[in-house]
């Protein structure tokens, strides 16, 4: 390990598979050619929102946009609001896709990859400097003011070849990686797109969503398999009576892992279970074997700082950013997770803050008071989403429903609005847990 | 691959939504053309893998994603009942 001041577009043998496509088997040779393919088709321009669904088709963006010089913006919310406001922000931006029915209000560059041709004399594999800045990644914020966190190239090349050290992809025979995660998303991003460019490992590409997708996906790959995925998709994986060949380890993030569902799941797929703990603001930091306990061992490279109130991440060339989580150092590469800072919820994968999500039903016209309450369980039942008290005498519940349904991210649209006469405020304006446990209990009774 | 005459209707499949996802609408308040995802129902990627249990116990088929889109049968009920329809094996 440790730090160049440049990296290869791709460091790998010429002749090893990186993506699977298909029928394809996708060289770095090939992969290279097809990059500067692209490179030649694209538009000239500072920035390019990289929404192409197939992991190859993403892959080959980001290569191609760091060919031409250009920074690759990954966010995913596709809305045509969302893409208007990035355009304010990037003026020189186009969007990229592999959907021929995207709706982008963006100039647009529409791509299909063709097979592999071989090429003569080797195509270029440029050194990139390690400050450039290859990639912004948006927050999936519940307010419509998503944040950019900047990935210069370095960063994303160090924090690969950490994860192949600390998921042993550096000795072993290359591993066949099978995603479940969006490319768009950091954790997705990091395991699925980046890895193979620079650690022995190579990511199949097609849809790997439902049960039966992620079976033939593992079956169509050559062992050491590495699932990349979800608590919420283990879940439905242990539900299924689908069968699945062997498994070398399961990778899971976005949310709390049980231990009960990882131990069900390596007791009934025959493999380990780890997690990666990360987040947008710093990507993947460190992991765990879930079965073995709450510690996470830090990946390698990467320093947690304690300052006053915050920990602070650091790592080679990444932008040192506090965690949102409170943690607890044990040693210098040990930790404890304490739990989540302030009001932040999750679910889907995406953040969202309570407060702000109130900001938004407050603003809501003819809205008096009103509040969001996520339920107790929220991390442990699938179903589980938030709901709305409100206090709206001249709206009713489905009204209110359309205007937040126009402001927030889908998952944290409330399940129920339920018009109250008024909140149970105390004296100083503030809603207790009590009093809202109250209120809900009320509600559930009628 | 129907083994069975009996077709499958939108009531039955709106049923089995509103009882997946424990949804606070009657099955008869889910407009058949309405899209399921984003705009109409709002439904998210979740909602998708707890439909897709709920289909395989029910209809005795595993959903795939199609042309590698996962939630394009998900365009609207009546979609997704001709959908079913066709790949129930009970």
């Amino acid at each position: 390990m440790g730090e160049a001041t440049s990296y290869r577009l791709v460091c790998r043998p010429a002749d090893h598979v990186l993506f699977r496509f298909n029928d394809w088997t996708i060289t770095a040779t090939d992969f290279l050619g097809m990059a500067h393919q692209l490179a030649s088709e694209l538009p000239g321009a500072t920035h390019v929102v990289n929404l192409c669904h197939d992991r190859l088709h993403f892959a080959l963006g980001l290569a191609a946009a760091l060919l031409r010089g250009q920074v690759s913006l990954l966010t995913s919310d596709r809305s045509p609001e969302r893409l208007r406001a990035l355009q304010e922000d990037y003026p020189v931006l186009y969007s990229l896709s592999d959907d021929q029915a995207v709706s982008s209000p963006l100039p647009h560059h529409y791509y299909r990859a063709q097979p592999p041709r071989p090429c003569a004399d080797g195509p270029g594999n440029p050194e990139l400097p390690a400050s450039r800045l290859a990639a912004i990644v948006f927050t999936s914020g519940s307010t419509g003011e998503p944040v950019g966190h900047k990935k210069p190239w370095g960063a994303l090349v160090e924090r690969s070849l950490d994860a192949a050290a600390c998921f042993d992809m550096l000795e072993a025979q290359p591993a066949s990686i099978v995603g479940m995660v969006p490319p768009q998303h950091m954790y997705g991003f990091e395991t699925t797109v980046l890895l193979p460019l620079h650690a022995p490992a190579s990511t199949w590409c097609g849809a790997a969503f439902y049960p039966e997708d992620v079976a033939s996906a593992l079956r169509a790959v050559p062992a050491p398999r590495v699932l990349v995925t979800t608590p919420l998709q283990i879940r439905a994986l242990l539900q299924t009576s689908t069968e699945l060949p062997p498994i070398e380890r399961v990778i899971s993030a976005t949310a709390p892992l049980f231990p009960e569902i990882a131990a069900a799941a390596e007791q009934r797929l025959n493999t380990r279970v780890f997690e990666i703990f990360g987040a947008t603001e710093v990507g993947s930091i460190a992991s765990r074997r879930t079965v073995d306990g709450d510690i996470w061992t830090t990946y390698p490279q990467v320093h947690i700082r304690e300052d006053q109130a915050d920990a602070v991440v650091e790592g080679p060339f990444a932008v040192p950013h506090a965690l949102t989580d409170v943690v607890e150092m044990l040693d210098a590469r040990h930790f404890r997770l304490l739990g989540r800072r302030a009001d932040l919820i999750k679910l889907a994968g995406r953040r969202a803050s309570l407060a702000e999500l109130n900001r938004i039903l407050i603003g809501i016209e003819g809205v008096r008071d009103g509040q969001f309450v996520a339920p107790d369980d929220l991390d442990r039942r699938p179903t589980a989403r938030l709901l709305v008290f409100v206090v709206a005498p001249e709206r009713s519940a489905d009204e209110i429903m359309a205007e937040l349904r126009g402001q927030i991210d889908p998952p944290f649209l409330p399940r129920r609005v339920i018009l109250v006469d008024e909140l149970p405020r105390n004296e100083v304006g503030k809603l207790t847990d009590q009093a809202l446990g109250a209120l809900q209990a009320r509600q559930n009774e009628v | 691959m129907t083994t069975d005459t009996r077709a499958t209707t939108e009531h039955e499949v709106a049923q089995l939504l509103v009882d997946a996802l424990h949804l606070e609408m009657t099955a008869g308040e889910i407009r058949p053309e309405e899209p399921l995802f984003g705009e109409g129902l709002g439904l998210d990627s979740i909602d998708a893998l707890e439909i897709a249990l709920a289909i395989s116990r029910t209809y005795g088929f595993e959903l795939r994603s199609e042309e590698g889109r996962a939630h394009r049968v998900f365009a609207s009920l009546r979609n997704l009942t001709r959908y079913i329809d066709t790949h129930r094996t009970r």
